[in-house]
């Protein structure tokens, strides 16, 4: 077997040592790592922009319907106002205490023996009126006591029906001095106080309401 | 292989530059960018619902302005049943004019109290005290009955009728009445 021999060796052993330079790969390795860097940044760099277009159009958006909101939420505003003193002159017009038919229900109630003379009537509160009427009168008969009595619990009987916790109590009775005349006979007096009191509106009503829940 | 102390050096310093570079890379470029993208999109979320409000509120005040004559109807004839000027001229005469219609001649109608209406802005409520001399019950009651049914904006808070001692079909009347008006 001939024997050869390599002359160029080191030639070749030198170009693999620089090949496989370990500076040189990781030069390129780092390259590679930049470039990618790069290319990363690249991408976040368009995403953001996106991300700043789509900002400036929603800014641009708010900028344009924001004062229209500012001026549709102070118009509501004064619109809800107008709106809610309607409704309350309404409610208020509507829940007033009406004394025409209070009246029309005293005068069927109060028999011939009787004489009012006087009526006194207030009413307070707005949307629950607390009214309270005070008669004082005479009455007669042969026991003028009883036609009193009969008209306190006439009235109460008479108004329940209409109205709230309605109740009927004497202020003052008692035995009048004066006879008075009546189908030509002469007959004995009581002169009597009546306080009546009751409630109507809102409030009224409520408990009722609340009972049935 | 084996490395120089050269080499060497060269390798640290190449490892500690490539650190630098990373670090840099991260925290000065990236992080910034990354922040700037939080930061737009998290204004834009918060826009979104802002632009949605704006446009309910847009539709709502629409929604509103559309109804919005038909509910203040009863306001707009309020107004018109009010007379312009002073009260005190014209609601003595109105009432005195009222009652000689039903028949009641002698009317005298004084000014009591005023006071701002609270809950109502730009109106007022006047107390008045209303005296009918001579009147009989029935009477008083239809005029009554008739006052209240024409003029919604008057309450009678309080009456007192006296029987006369010289004519047993006549009564004196007291009233004390509240009206709304224009501030």
């Amino acid at each position: 077997m001939a024997i050869r021999i390599n002359l160029y060796h080191e030639v070749q052993k030198a170009r693999q040592l620089k090949r496989r330079d370990p500076l040189k790969l990781s030069m390129y390795s780092l390259s590679a790592i930049g470039a990618c860097f790069a290319i990363y940044y690249g991408v976040e760099l368009g995403r953001m922009h996106a991300i700043g277009s789509e900002l400036a159009r929603a800014q641009e958006e708010f900028n344009q319907i924001d004062p229209k909101a500012k001026a549709a939420k102070l118009r509501e505003d004064e619109m809800s106002e107008e709106i809610r003193k309607s409704e309350l002159v309404t409610r208020r017009m509507e829940e007033r205490f009406y004394w025409a038919p209070m009246l029309e229900q005293i005068a069927q109630t109060v028999p011939r023996e009787v004489q009012v003379t006087r009526l006194v009537g207030e009413v307070s509160g707005d949307s629950v009126h607390k009214c309270s009427i005070v008669l004082d009168g005479l009455s007669a008969g042969s026991d003028p006591r009883k036609v009193a009595e009969e008209l306190r619990t006439a009235l109460a009987e008479k108004l329940g029906p209409s109205y709230k916790g309605v109740t009927s109590t004497f202020k003052s009775l008692e035995d009048g001095t004066e006879l008075v005349m009546l189908d030509g006979k002469q007959i004995a007096t009581a002169s009597f106080a009546i306080n009546l009191q009751f409630t109507t509106g809102e409030e009224a009503i409520a408990p009722t309401v609340r009972k049935k829940r | 292989m084996k490395f120089g102390k050269e080499e060497i050096q060269k390798i640290v310093l190449g490892g500690l530059l490539v650190i630098g570079v990373v670090y840099s890379y991260f925290d000065l470029l990236l992080a910034p960018l990354k922040k700037q993208q939080a930061a737009a999109r998290k204004t834009t979320e918060d826009l979104g619902p802002q632009i949605l409000n704006a446009r309910g509120q847009l539709k709502r005040t629409a929604d509103l302005e559309r109804n919005f004559a038909e509910r203040t109807v009863p306001l707009r004839q309020v107004d018109g049943m009010i007379p312009e000027g002073s009260p005190v001229a014209w609601f003595p005469t109105k009432i005195g004019d009222f009652f000689k219609r039903q028949g009641i001649e002698k009317t005298t109608t004084k000014l009591n109290t005023e006071s701002p209406e609270k809950e109502l802005t730009g109106f007022r409520r006047i107390s008045w005290g209303i005296d009918l001399a001579k009147v009989g019950y029935g009477q008083f009651g239809s005029a009554v009955s008739r006052l209240e049914n024409e003029d919604p904006l008057l309450e009678i808070r309080s009456l007192q009728i006296d029987a006369s001692r010289d004519d047993a079909e006549t009564q004196r009347v007291a009233l004390t009445v509240v009206n709304l008006v224009k501030q």
